[in-house]
């Protein structure tokens, strides 16, 4: 689906021709050091960026097991995780035509929720690990970066990426979630693992009934709240894909270019 | 000078290392309204006291959602009744309120009395103070009185089996965990090698002076942004991630059929009824039906209480937040609750009062609790107080009655009372 450009004129194929020798021009030694730099320091702003926002809109979602519920999770998730991605896909894409902005957000992220979950609530606070991992929005990343270089539009890509980065990030995480929504029987009745969890690791300031639970009449779609879950929440992430790219583009791209043209 | 500096530097680290161990937890700084009008605890109970890791404890005790609830919150209508404890040093395994099991949020109302009973195990060695409290929405978690809790480490660790329903028996301590992290690891691989492909062989400086000249759609491969190559090996890596969804969801569908929703189910405990009714009490002065002298720590309230049973009664105790201060023996005190939160209390004058009389009393409480709990309002919007009378009877009938006073220090009486 590479894009052949179709009858160039003789002076337009010359210029592409002088920028293929742009492209490959040697400055080896300032290119290395600056990748580096960038590749590495960018890491932790961009972590910090994505978990901030992560944090902001889906909060307690994405700390307890018992959160991790059939409506509203795959909804809040998939609007607060796409915003950063999003962001820095427009920034990679636009400068070096990289479709790498999205995985590597998420893959910053990755490494940052575990460090965080790992040190700050399993060994500072002992809640278990397996109650308190972080979701993984990686898979979802490579998907999304490789809608963008199929479709090379960032419109195609929130339109056909925001659907898929809610059902791929929903999906990813289900997979290690199923243990914890086995049955199991716990204070005369029978709950889920993950509602045994938050019952029995206490959280005196984060009260049960600050879940939302099945809220509302979506359980009249035939029980499958799920999938109509998903639907929202596609939606959701397609408008926050746009969140994510005015941020890109407008907090990121513009005051640089701006200033830039100043010098 | 630097003499100065010096002793200064001191006085600094000295008071910083030697602050008495902290025992509150942040309650201190909420608005005594907040704990005086809301909710009184009573007979709480935390035994035993010391235990080794694995072992039970248990919290039993009693609040009332009091009439004078205020309207500066919202009406008491969701709650949680929970123990407050440093994070989980305990895993809490049994609940009932009012008798029945509550695993989760119940509903309450005004007025309503709640008898609660928490059984948690010890988690973690260490000293632990622990709480009852109750979590109301839009108000927050209010706590009763606390017991200190040694947990001395065991030989064995600690485990938290839970029972599935297909008969096998789990360790919630460690069950699904290493699956979780590979799972997610294995994921993180795939996303690692995309980056390596795209910033190892691939520079960003000529890159940038090329995209800067080509609009944005424009991905170049006759230039060579993005060649075939790059669309080859990008397809490779978006078809393992697929492939490892696919795999993965059907591998989990197989092992584990059975998946239920999170599970949530909120009732109103039933609430006694009593068969009889004991007291009526109205508080009296006007305006101010309760003092409070700083400089002693000493709570006066004064009231008319008529005696609307067939017995003697007697004012045994006054609970108010997450205090309890009572007229009796010290045995009685010590059966009361914990011994940071129990007081004495004095009543004027001591007989009991006869059947169909009323009789106007003063009861005293003097106590460094009110100002370590905050528990007194000196000048605030609602100079008000409010707390839960219990009267006894000759056969051991209890009733416990709320009343609500208005409070004025004794510093204001100088200037403005008579
Ligand atoms: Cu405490």
């Amino acid at each position: 689906m590479a894009s052949t450009p179709v009858a160039l004129s003789g002076a337009e194929r010359q210029r592409r021709l002088e920028l293929r020798e742009l492209l490959n021009a040697k400055y080896v030694f300032i290119d290395r050091t600056w990748d580096a730099v960038f590749w590495i320091t960018a890491i932790f702003i961009v972590a910090g960026a994505a978990d901030i926002t992560k944090l902001l809109f889906a909060g307690d979602w994405d700390f307890w097991t018992d959160w991790k519920d059939p409506q509203w999770w795959p909804v809040v998730t998939a609007f607060a995780t796409i915003i950063i991605p999003s962001a820095l896909q427009y920034i990679q894409w636009v400068a070096w035509r990289f479709p790498t902005g999205a995985t590597y957000t998420c893959c910053c992220l990755f490494l940052a929720t575990w460090i965080g979950r790992f040190f700050q609530w399993h060994v500072a606070e002992s809640y278990p690990m397996n109650f308190v991992w972080p979701i993984s929005t990686v898979p979802a990343g490579i998907i999304l970066d490789w809608i963008l270089m199929k479709t090379r539009s960032f419109i195609l890509t929130s339109l056909i990426g925001g659907g898929a980065w809610a059902i791929l990030v929903w999906a990813f995480n289900y997979i290690p979630l199923a243990p914890y929504l086995q049955p199991a029987q716990f204070m005369h009745h029978v709950l889920t693992v993950s509602d045994v969890q938050g019952i029995a690791y206490i959280r005196s300031q984060t009260p049960e009934y600050l879940r939302h639970i099945e809220r509302g009449a979506l359980r009249s779609f035939l029980g499958e709240t799920q999938y109509v879950s998903l639907l929202f929440g596609g939606t959701l992430a397609a408008v926050g894909y746009w969140v994510g790219q005015f941020i890109g583009r407008y907090l990121a791209v513009w005051p640089i270019r701006r200033y830039i043209k100043t010098l | 000078m630097r003499r100065w500096l010096l002793s200064g530097i001191l006085t600094l680290l000295v008071t910083c290392f030697s602050v008495a161990q902290a025992f509150a937890h942040g309650e201190a700084a909420d608005e005594p309204f907040l704990k005086d009008l809301t909710v009184a605890f009573y007979n709480v109970h935390v035994s035993p006291t010391s235990i080794t890791v694995g072992q039970p404890v248990t919290i039993t005790g009693s609040l009332k959602i009091l009439e004078t609830w205020p309207y500066t919150l919202d009406p008491p209508v969701t709650a949680y009744i929970t123990p407050v404890v440093p994070g989980p040093v305990f895993a809490l395994v049994d609940r009932e309120v009012n008798g029945q099991p509550a695993f989760g949020s119940i509903t309450v109302e005004r007025g309503g009395t709640y008898d609660f009973k928490m059984v948690m195990r010890g988690r973690n060695p260490g000293r632990w103070h622990v709480h009852p409290g109750i979590a109301i929405q839009g108000t927050g978690t209010l706590i009763g009185p606390g017991e200190w809790v040694t947990v001395s480490p065991s030989d064995t660790p600690f485990k938290l089996n839970v029972m599935l329903l297909n008969g096998t028996t789990v360790d919630l301590e460690h069950f699904g965990g290493g699956f979780v992290w590979w799972w997610s690891f294995a994921g993180f691989i795939v996303g690692l090698v995309w980056m390596i492909y795209w910033t190892v062989p691939k520079r960003t400086v000529t890159r940038l002076a090329v995209t800067s000249q080509l609009g944005a759609n424009d991905d170049a491969p006759d230039i060579g942004l993005i060649t075939r190559e790059d669309h080859k090996w990008m397809n490779v890596l978006a078809a393992i991630t697929i492939l490892m969804l696919v795999g993965g969801w059907a591998w989990m569908a197989a092992k584990y059929p059975v998946r239920l929703p999170q599970q949530t189910d909120r009732f109103a405990p039933t609430l006694d009824t009593s068969s009889y009714h004991l007291a009526e009490v109205r508080p009296v002065g006007s305006p101010n039906n309760a003092t409070f002298d700083e400089k002693t720590n000493t709570l006066t309230i004064s009231l008319d209480v008529k005696n609307t049973g067939t017995q003697p009664i007697m004012l045994k105790q006054y609970s108010m937040a997450m205090a309890t201060f009572v007229n009796g023996s010290q045995q009685e005190l010590a059966e009361a609750g914990p011994h940071d939160f129990v007081g004495s209390l004095q009543v004027e004058p001591p007989d009991p009062i006869p059947a169909g009389q009323t009789r106007r009393v003063v009861l005293k409480m003097a106590s460094p609790i009110f100002d370590e709990e905050r528990l007194i309002p000196l000048h605030d919007p609602q100079q008000l107080i409010a707390g839960l009378l219990a009267v006894r009877d000759n056969v051991g009938r209890e009733e416990r009655v709320t009343v609500k006073s208005v409070l004025v220090p004794t510093e204001f009486q100088a200037q403005y009372l008579p």
